[in-house]
Formats: C-alpha cells, sequence, structure tokens
C-alpha cells in the first residue's frame, strides 16, 4: 500500500483534482478569471448556454463523426499493415515494419504541419501530382475548404493512427496457430475466405480493444487539428477539445470552456467503460 | 499454376506491397526532406520541384544558426522527457510491485484509479493544471512540464512493468525473504532484474510520449524559447515564418531524425511494449 502511495498520489493532484476543479468551473460564470471562489454560481446556465447553440451541436457532430471515419480507416487500414507483414517473405519483414513504425515516432503536432505542407494548395505535391494525373485542372484548397478541410485532417490523423492500429493488430494476428492457416491452404480455401472466416474471428478480440482505445484517442483528438487547420476555415474544423482550448486560453472563458472539456470525458468516459470491462479479466495478477 | 509461378507471383506482389506501404509512411518525411534541402524562396516555385536543381545544406545552417533556438528546443525536450521518465519509473516500478506482488485491500482500486487516469482526455486537466502551475509560480519552467508528464505516463508504465513482475516466480522473494532480505531490498536484488526488460520498454514508451506531449508543453511555457520543448518550437517556427518553409523543413528534420533513429533502433522494446500495453 505504501509502494503504492507516490503514484496515487500523483494522480489525485494531476488527474483527479484537476477534473474536479474543470467540473466546478463549468458551474460558475468565469470570463477572464479562474477565481471561482468569488464568481457568481451560475448552475447549470453555461450547459444551458452551450446546448443551445448551433455551434456546439456542430462542432459535437463533427468530433463523433471524424472519431467514426477515422477509427474505420484506421483499423481498416492498419488490419492490412499488419497482415502485410505476415504475407511478405521474412526478408522484407523487418523492412515493412520499419517503415509502418517511423509515423509512430513523429509527434503529432509536428505531424500537422508536415501535413499542413504537403496539402499546401500552391506547392503542395499532393495536389501537384492530382493536377499532373489530370484529376483536377487547379489544385484543390485543401485546407480552406470546409469539407476537403475535414477530410485533410482525417488523413492526416489517419497517418499515424493506421501505423499504431497495425502494431495493434500484429499482436493479435500472431496468436493464429500456423497450423490453423495451413490446414485451410490445404482445404482450398482462397485469401478472402480466410481472412473472414479463419483469421478475423481469431483477432476479433483484439480488433475490439483496438477500435476502443482508437476511438478514445480520436474522440479527444487536438494535437492534428490545431496544427493543420487551427479549427478553419472558421470554426468548421473544430473540435471539441480545439474548440475548448481556444475558449480557455484565447478567449478566457473558462467557465464555457469547461462544459466542452466535461462533455469531451463523458463521451471518452462513455467508450472507457466498454474498454475497462473488456480488459478487467488482465487485472487479475496475484488471486 | 506451378509452384514457381506461384513463388514469383508472390515476390513481385510483396515489393509491390512494400513499395505502397513505404510511399505512404515516408512521403510527408521526404517531402520535408526535399524542401529542407532546396535554396531559400525556391521552395514557392510553380511549377513544383520534385528535386531542387542545386541542393543546399544552407537551411540547416540558418536554422542552427543564432537567430534560432533549435538546439535548445531539443535540449529542453531531453530535460524534460528524461526528467519524466525518472520520476514515472519510480513511482510505477513501486506501484506495479505493490499491485502484481503483494496482497493489499485496495489493490484492485488502485488498478481501477490508474486505467481510468489513462483515459482522462487533456483538455479536461488542462486548465486547472494551468492554474495549479501559475499559483505555484512554475509557469515557464521544466518542473511544470515533468511534474504532469511523469503522472501522465504511469497508467501505461505501471501496467506494463507489472505484467512482467507477475511473471517472477514466488518462490525466488520466498527464498531472498528466509535469507533476512527486507522488502526492498528483495525488489532491488531480486525481482528487479528480472522485470528489467520491461521497465526499459516502460521508460522508452514515457521518454517518447513526453517528447510528443504538446498541448501542456505549449500551454506552460508561454511563448518562452528558454523551456519550449520540440513539438512547441516546431509549430511555433512554422506558423512564425510561413514564408520559408525551407527553414521550417530544416527545422523539423533536426529535431525528429534522432528520435525516428532511436525508434528504429529500439523497434522491438517499442513494439512489445505497445502490444503489451494494448493487446491486453
Amino acid at each position: 500500500m505504501v509502494l503504492a502511495f507516490p503514484a496515487l498520489l500523483g494522480l489525485l493532484v494531476f488527474n483527479y483534482y484537476p477534473i474536479i476543479q474543470s467540473l466546478l468551473y463549468s458551474f460558475f460564470d468565469l470570463d477572464f478569471t479562474t477565481d471561482w471562489l468569488n464568481a457568481p454560481f451560475i448552475g447549470f446556465q453555461n450547459y444551458a448556454t452551450v446546448m443551445a447553440s448551433d455551434q456546439f451541436w456542430y462542432t459535437f457532430l463533427f468530433t463523433t463523426g471524424f472519431t467514426v471515419v477515422a477509427v474505420t480507416l484506421d483499423i481498416s487500414l492498419g488490419m492490412l499493415f499488419a497482415l502485410s507483414t505476415f504475407y511478405v517473405p521474412k526478408g522484407m519483414r523487418g523492412l515493412l515494419r520499419a517503415f509502418i513504425i517511423v509515423p509512430w515516432a513523429i509527434p503529432k503536432v509536428i505531424q500537422a504541419s508536415m501535413w499542413r505542407w504537403m496539402l499546401n494548395s500552391d506547392v503542395g505535391p499532393i495536389g501537384d501530382i492530382l493536377v499532373r494525373i489530370g484529376l483536377v485542372e487547379e489544385p484543390p484548397l485543401f485546407l480552406a475548404e470546409r469539407v476537403l478541410a475535414m477530410g485533410s485532417i482525417v488523413a492526416a490523423y489517419t497517418w499515424k493512427g493506421a501505423s499504431i492500429a497495425a502494431f495493434f493488430l500484429m499482436g493479435g494476428l500472431a496468436l493464429i496457430p500456423g497450423e490453423v492457416r495451413e490446414s485451410a491452404i490445404v482445404d482450398g480455401a482462397g485469401p478472402l475466405r480466410r481472412f473472414f472466416s479463419i483469421s478475423l474471428p481469431i483477432v476479433m478480440p483484439t480488433v475490439f480493444v483496438a477500435l476502443l482505445y482508437r476511438s478514445q484517442d480520436a474522440l479527444r483528438v487536438f494535437d492534428v487539428v490545431y496544427g493543420l487547420t487551427g479549427g478553419g476555415p472558421g470554426t468548421s474544423t473544430d473540435t471539441l477539445s480545439s474548440f475548448a482550448y481556444n475558449a480557455y486560453f484565447r478567449f478566457a472563458q473558462f467557465g464555457r470552456a469547461s462544459t466542452y472539456a466535461v462533455v469531451t470525458f463523458i463521451l471518452v468516459g462513455a467508450v472507457g467503460t466498454f474498454y475497462i470491462s473488456r480488459v478487467r479479466r488482465n487485472f487479475s495478477f496475484r488471486d | 499454376m506451378n509452384k514457381k509461378q506461384r513463388a514469383i507471383r508472390h515476390k513481385i506482389l510483396s515489393v509491390l506491397i512494400v513499395t505502397v506501404i513505404g510511399v505512404w509512411c515516408l512521403a510527408p518525411l521526404a517531402w520535408i526532406f526535399i524542401t529542407s534541402v532546396k535554396p531559400m524562396g525556391t521552395e514557392y516555385r510553380i511549377p513544383v520541384e520534385y528535386w531542387p536543381s542545386e541542393p543546399t545544406l544552407d537551411n540547416y545552417r540558418t536554422v542552427l544558426g543564432e537567430r534560432f533556438t533549435i538546439q535548445r528546443s531539443i535540449l529542453n525536450s531531453a530535460i524534460v522527457s528524461t526528467g519524466s521518465v525518472i520520476g514515472t519509473l519510480t513511482m510505477a516500478t513501486l506501484s506495479a510491485y505493490a499491485i502484481a506482488r503483494l496482497k493489499f485491500r485496495y489493490r484492485i482500486h488502485t488498478l481501477y484509479a490508474m486505467q481510468i487516469a489513462g483515459m482522462i482526455p487533456p483538455i479536461v486537466v488542462i486548465a486547472p493544471t494551468f492554474v495549479m502551475m501559475r499559483a505555484l509560480g512554475l509557469l515557464r519552467t521544466y518542473w511544470a512540464m515533468i511534474l504532469p508528464n511523469m503522472v501522465y505516463a504511469l497508467p501505461l508504465s505501471s501496467f506494463l512493468i507489472a505484467s512482467y513482475f507477475a511473471n517472477v516466480p514466488f518462490e525466488l522473494e520466498d527464498a531472498a525473504k528466509i535469507d533476512g532480505a527486507g522488502t526492498l531490498k528483495t525488489i532491488f536484488r531480486i525481482v528487479l532484474p528480472i522485470a528489467a526488460p520491461g521497465i526499459f520498454s516502460a521508460g522508452v514508451l514515457a521518454f517518447l510520449g513526453s517528447w510528443g506531449e504538446f498541448m501542456l508543453a505549449n500551454t506552460v511555457s508561454i511563448g518562452s524559447p528558454a523551456v519550449e520543448t520540440v513539438p512547441v518550437a516546431i509549430q511555433s517556427l512554422s506558423r512564425a515564418f510561413n514564408l520559408q518553409w525551407s527553414w521550417v523543413a530544416a527545422g523539423t528534420m533536426v529535431t525528429i531524425m534522432p528520435i525516428i533513429i532511436a525508434v528504429l533502433v529500439f523497434q522491438r522494446v517499442v513494439v512489445t511494449g505497445l502490444s503489451a500495453g494494448g493487446v491486453k
């Protein structure tokens, strides 16, 4: 018990205390101050104001929509990557895994600025290549048009997300016994058939955990948005986190911002409940 | 189709797959590199140049020169990450031992407290943490980043180390106790050496976590180059010098290459850690 004390104290100071504090902020009228003890208590009025604003619902829908799309892509691409590492001959496996791990090593916000340069509408290679192969007449305004900007965020996010998902799924795929696969080949099952009726059912638990884990990450996405579009054009690509960050530190509306933060927490927490119930069996260390 | 044909087809397909995935994973990095060796100003030339006619290292000289604080940001990141890792590993090892080896009443609650903490979105804790650091007078100091990062890495580290501890045979420990060694001595002499790979991989992951952390670093450094970490420095560079992307690119290369190389070197450790922490 004493041994766990330093860690628990740390969690209390930097995780649990701030959560309660944020919750408190959200019940007070706090503009340009965080001194909630001397600020007017307004109950649920921040929530009422926020819930009545179109901006909130737009941001809420964008964040959840982004999560669905990005996580689906993360897992699908990650699965393709993971399967590839098992498909290629041993000699290429190391190289392939090295490629896949590179996006993972780059800090998210730097990754966002790299993509901002890739997607530059004047001299970015992606727009240029699209023009050269004749798909479009002029380079698309990837970061200035609403729908394209949303797509850009998904692409930049998935660049790293697919790698993370791939390493997750490799762990799961490695558990499939070689004999199972071989006997399926002998029975004449094609690669697609083999994947859907043999591999997928076996790795399904891993896929499920990866899905929950990536969803939590996507729901609280901040760095990629902040670095790539800054929420723009306007606030159309703001997520709950990036909108709240600006409300906190640019507009100093601590009460209002906290309601966004609390909503983010509730969303992530809801997914987290599934996650914990799923991984609980691994909690039994000494029984 | 005979066996030989099939082998050839397998090989061609494999090369194709490796190429496609390679391009996807390396393209942004390659583009940053190409931009970094373009003479300043030519990165905005139309039509787009895929390789400069006169490659140069001038941009590197510029960003490593006196006008910029790139080296400083690398040093800052190294200090913050090292400090955080030392703190994390100390706390995580102790708590992991308690979780995996001891029977105490609130063991399962401790585990839950850790796992729940691992899910907390940074945005929920950022404002109160900022206020706390301001009250303590720690804004624009390394401590404002080290202390919270120490804790942010705890859930994953503790879990990882605990799963290694769980594999140490109890008999070994009991033998040490019979020989008269105390709890701490048993930990240091018997359990730690066996769990060393787990601790190492937790350390690498914790290091990378705080190296890449942006929201907190950005908030508590408030534009002070003296404490800005790499992600904050590159982000503000890319915003401030919007017109000289060849500089931003050179700065990005200088700051991310060491970490990419480190990750490739420690690949096995990182992957083991990732899958142990995740798949479980």
